[in-house]
């Protein structure tokens, strides 16, 4: 599986001079919302500013009341975490063609990112949606900070498997449910469903002033057609549907011009909102695409 | 043979596995994609994937294989039998009173034999017969046999008899005539759909419906009133749809008390009344003018004396031995009773013998009685007992009365009675009234009478006291005490009963019953020292036993069976007189195998696919395939 590669030393030493694209907060101030704020809670004292009925009495400074007999409250600058959070799509589709293994190349990206997330210090996570038993659900790894603790995420990373049919709708409300805060959430997924459904995930995840970042998968036969030539049966591994299809030159045509077409409209929307776009076609692309196409596109630097 | 046989369901498998290894190998290959979408521009095939193309030579060769399997295995069809090698006939004769009505000198069971004796001459050799009867119950008068004659004897031997033929009697004997492969069903009526059942589905059903006119009046019923007080009555029918004269005569102990000509209207139903009686005993009503059915123009009845005579009543409650008595005054005004307390009676004390000994939840063994009847019996019974069998529980438990069939009376369906104690009757016990307990299904006695030789002895399993039988809202409780008390009061050498119905004569040893018909049987006694008979003939039985004579007389009487107007036989047509027109209309069918048939299939299938392989190797050049 190729999710194993992210987890090579060799990979991982690749990945160590890279950093996510991201913009930080600096400072607490009230009534901001910016991403990393974390509500004044912190380490690093910052300022004094006067006692005003209602504020919490574990930050009045009792050395200046003792001293100068005036209440005075210490304020901190905020941590400056942020939360990755790695959407993966886990649906029935990520694992055909088999050959291509997408949803591999998925946990792999999603791991990679993961890693450099990690190189700041913040938290970041893996999440997974698939259709289990007829309803969504959502699986996400504890949030790990430290690169030491890297490692922690294979165990999760390689019990993903694929099932049911694409519902990123559902799946955004569910993370959406766990009441974080704004983080970044880089979606990882092949897209191959309804655009009303990726549309409204993708734009709810702006809402929640999350900073989304979109990585399509596909692979590599599908991206270019390239089945082999005969008359076949096809079955959507989503919903079971079979199709009679003759695949030939003309049909490999027809794919790719599909495929253009689905991500064009992908694309189409993450510019016109604002969401960092990338596709990675085919597994082999791995390496080049993590050094030079995400720095490219600005989803690390 | 079949598809049981393993071998041969191995065959059918093994053939089943070559079809589907060619549909797989001609299925087209499934390969899964991530989504249908993504060719949504891909052309498709111009045709729709065909699992089974045409292949003739595979589908002749699988044909050919198919009918082979099947010829092994044993496909089987309903064809026609053919005619006269080893068909069985069941002859099913209706011996209801119908048939023996009387039209133009002949009865309908004569018109059935004289049918049923067609039908086996014109049998052809090797067929079988067997003759089975129904009235009351179905009957085999003789087995299935190729002797003739002995078919011939059956038939000539059977008598109507004088009771109704029962629906579910036909059924019976339908069904044990399904073995055969045709039935001939010789009735005056037509036979209710429900009563064949599915006989008509599997056995070929013959209809021979004899006609007779409807030229009967019958004798509903007789009662003889009160002697000397209160005129008797006789119910008359004209069945006919004509007008008709009928002289009709009532006798008490072969003296006449009526005796006119009745004129009756199309099916009218005429009382007659008649008396007062100035005597009791045997009252016997004649219609003297014939008519189709003789069974139901004699009736007999019973007209109690009155004489005076001595009975003793037994209760710890005052008040049930008022009412008691009361009771046995209205049955027999003449009657002289004495009241007691058992707790203050001495066997020792009593006089002569009493006629009839009533207890009330008690039970006093000794007392000299002719006939005695228990009432609320103690559970607790000394073991000097006359009561051999019967067993009372101690529980009280409210039952609700049910009628019986057959029996002389009935009770209405919703009276309840509060106490009453399960009792266990002893085999020469018959139950009369029966209930049950509410929530349950189970029918419990509630009064039965036995005779025995040393006395009658009437139980009655419910408690008369707190003036149940003043009780104008259980008057059934009344009704069936005092019924009750006229069989126990009866004469015992007289017993007048319902044809059909069995009857208890108690002897000594064994006995000669002379049935009306003249013919004499020796019977013998049970273990009870009874002889039972069942009067299927009306008029008078005699069972004699050492010195003592016992008259039954038995009243034939069923609406249904007396009534002759034509009735259509809807559901079946007539059959053909004889077994050459019905070979020619409609053969009877059997199961036969269609091995050659197969057989034959399988030849052309493969000569047909020869033909095929010969075609393709002339048009490739090959020597050979």
């Amino acid at each position: 599986m190729l999710e194993a590669r992210a987890f090579e030393p060799e990979f991982l030493k690749k990945l160590d001079r890279l950093v996510l694209g991201i913009k930080r907060a600096r400072t607490v101030r009230s009534g901001q919302r910016t991403l990393g704020r974390m509500q004044g809670l912190g380490i690093e004292p910052e300022n004094f500013r006067e006692y005003n009925e209602g504020d919490d009495l574990r930050f009045l400074d009792w050395n200046t009341y003792a001293r100068l007999d005036q209440l005075s409250i210490r304020t901190f600058r905020a941590e400056r975490q942020v939360e990755f959070t790695m959407l993966v799509d886990a649906s029935a589709s990520m694992a055909f063609p088999e050959s291509d293994d997408k949803l591999g190349l998925a946990l792999a990206l999603a791991a990679s990112l993961a890693y450099v997330g990690m190189s700041d210090n913040d938290a970041v996570r893996i999440a997974a949606f698939a259709m289990r038993r007829g309803n969504m659900q959502l699986d996400s790894s504890p949030f790990h900070r430290r690169r030491e603790s890297y490692l922690d995420f294979r165990p999760f990373v390689s019990a993903i498997r694929t099932g049911g049919e694409t519902r990123l709708g559902a799946a955004v409300d569910s993370l959406l449910h766990q009441r974080r805060p704004a983080g970044i959430v880089i979606v990882i997924s092949d897209f191959l469903v309804s655009r009303t459904d990726y549309e409204d995930a993708l734009a709810r995840l702006l809402a929640a002033r999350h900073q989304v970042k979109v990585i399509q998968v596909l692979g590599q036969i599908e991206s270019t057609g390239s089945y082999p030539p005969g008359l076949y049966r096809v079955r959507d591994a989503e919903t079971g549907e079979v199709r009679e299809t003759v695949f030939g030159p003309e049909a490999a045509a027809a794919c790719r011009r599909k495929v253009d077409t689905l991500a064009q409209a992908v694309r189409g929307f993450c510019t016109q909102r604002g969401i960092a776009y990338t596709q990675a076609f085919g597994a082999h692309n791995l390496e080049s695409f993590m050094e030079r196409e995400l720095p490219a596109l600005g989803v690390v630097r | 043979m079949g598809f049981l046989n393993p071998i041969n369901l191995l065959w059918a498998a093994a053939l089943v596995i070559l079809a589907l290894i060619y549909l797989r190998s001609r299925s087209r290959p499934t390969i899964s994609v991530s989504s249908l979408m993504l060719f949504d521009e891909a052309a498709a095939p111009v045709t729709r994937v065909r699992h089974v193309r045409i292949d003739p030579l595979f589908w002749l060769e699988l044909a050919a294989l198919t009918a082979l399997v099947l010829a092994v295995g044993g496909l089987y069809a309903m064809v026609p039998a053919r005619a006269g090698r080893g068909r069985s006939h069941a002859l099913v004769f209706d011996l209801g009173a119908g048939m023996g009505a009387r039209s133009d000198g002949r009865s309908g069971l004569e018109e059935a034999r004289k049918r049923a004796l067609g039908l086996v001459d014109a049998a052809p050799a090797g067929d079988e017969f067997s003759v089975i009867t129904y009235a009351l119950e179905a009957q085999v008068a003789l087995p299935q046999t190729q002797n003739l004659d002995a078919v011939r004897g059956a038939i000539h031997a059977l008598q109507p008899l004088a009771v109704a033929a029962h629906p579910s009697a036909l059924s019976a004997a339908i069904m044990r005539g399904r073995g055969s492969s045709e039935i001939e069903l010789f009735t005056d009526r037509a036979p209710p759909a429900r009563a064949l059942g599915d006989a008509k589905g599997t056995t070929p059903l013959h209809l021979h419906q004899t006609e007779h006119g409807d030229d009967n009046v019958a004798i509903v019923s007789l009662d003889p009133g009160a002697v000397g007080s209160s005129r008797g009555r006789a119910v008359l029918r004209n069945f006919s749809n004509k007008p008709r004269l009928a002289e009709f005569q009532v006798k008490a102990e072969d003296r006449e008390v009526f005796h006119n000509t009745l004129m009756f209207a199309p099916r009218e139903q005429m009382v007659v009344p008649f008396g007062p009686l100035t005597t009791g005993g045997l009252i016997s009503a004649h219609i003297l003018t014939p008519d189709a059915i003789e069974a139901d123009n004699q009736h007999w009845v019973y007209a109690p004396a009155n004489q005076a005579g001595h009975a003793l009543v037994l209760s710890p409650d005052s008040a049930v031995r008022d009412d008691l008595a009361r009771v046995l005054l209205a049955i027999n005004p003449n009657l002289q009773i004495e009241t007691a307390d058992p707790a203050q009676f001495s066997t020792q004390k009593a006089g002569r013998p009493f006629d009839l000994a009533v207890m009330h939840d008690c039970y006093l063994p000794g007392i000299s009685t002719a006939s005695m009847l228990l009432i609320f019996p103690p559970p607790v019974v000394p073991p000097a007992a006359r009561i051999p069998g019967l067993v009372v529980s101690a529980k009280n438990l409210p039952v609700i009365l049910k009628p019986v069939h057959d029996m002389p009376f009935s009770v209405g369906q919703s009276t309840i009675l509060p106490a009453v104690r399960g009792m266990t009757l002893p085999d020469w016990m018959d139950p009369l009234v029966e209930g049950t307990t509410p929530g349950e299904s189970d029918l419990v006695p509630v009064a039965a009478i036995g005779r025995i030789p040393s006395g009658r002895i009437g139980v009655i399993a419910f408690d008369v006291r707190n003036r149940l039988l003043l009780d104008a809202d259980r008057l059934d409780a009344l009704v069936v005490v005092i019924n009750l008390i006229k069989q126990l009061t009866a004469p015992a050498d007289i017993q007048v009963v319902p044809t059909g119905a069995y009857v208890d004569v108690p002897v000594a040893g064994s006995a000669i019953v002379t049935a009306p018909d003249g013919s004499r049987s020796q019977a013998e006694a049970d273990k009870w020292s009874r002889v039972r008979i069942r009067p299927l003939q009306s008029g008078h039985y005699a069972i004699e036993s050492g010195t003592r004579i016992v008259e039954v007389y038995a009243n034939y009487f069923d609406a249904s069976e007396s009534d002759l107007a034509p009735t259509r036989a809807a559901t079946l047509s007539p059959a053909p007189a004889s077994f050459a027109e019905r070979s020619s209309s409609r053969a009877p069918r059997q199961v036969q195998p269609l091995l050659v048939v197969l057989a034959g299939l399988a030849m052309i299938a493969f000569a047909v696919e020869s033909v095929v392989l010969i075609r393709h190797s002339a048009l490739w050049g090959t020597g050979h395939v």
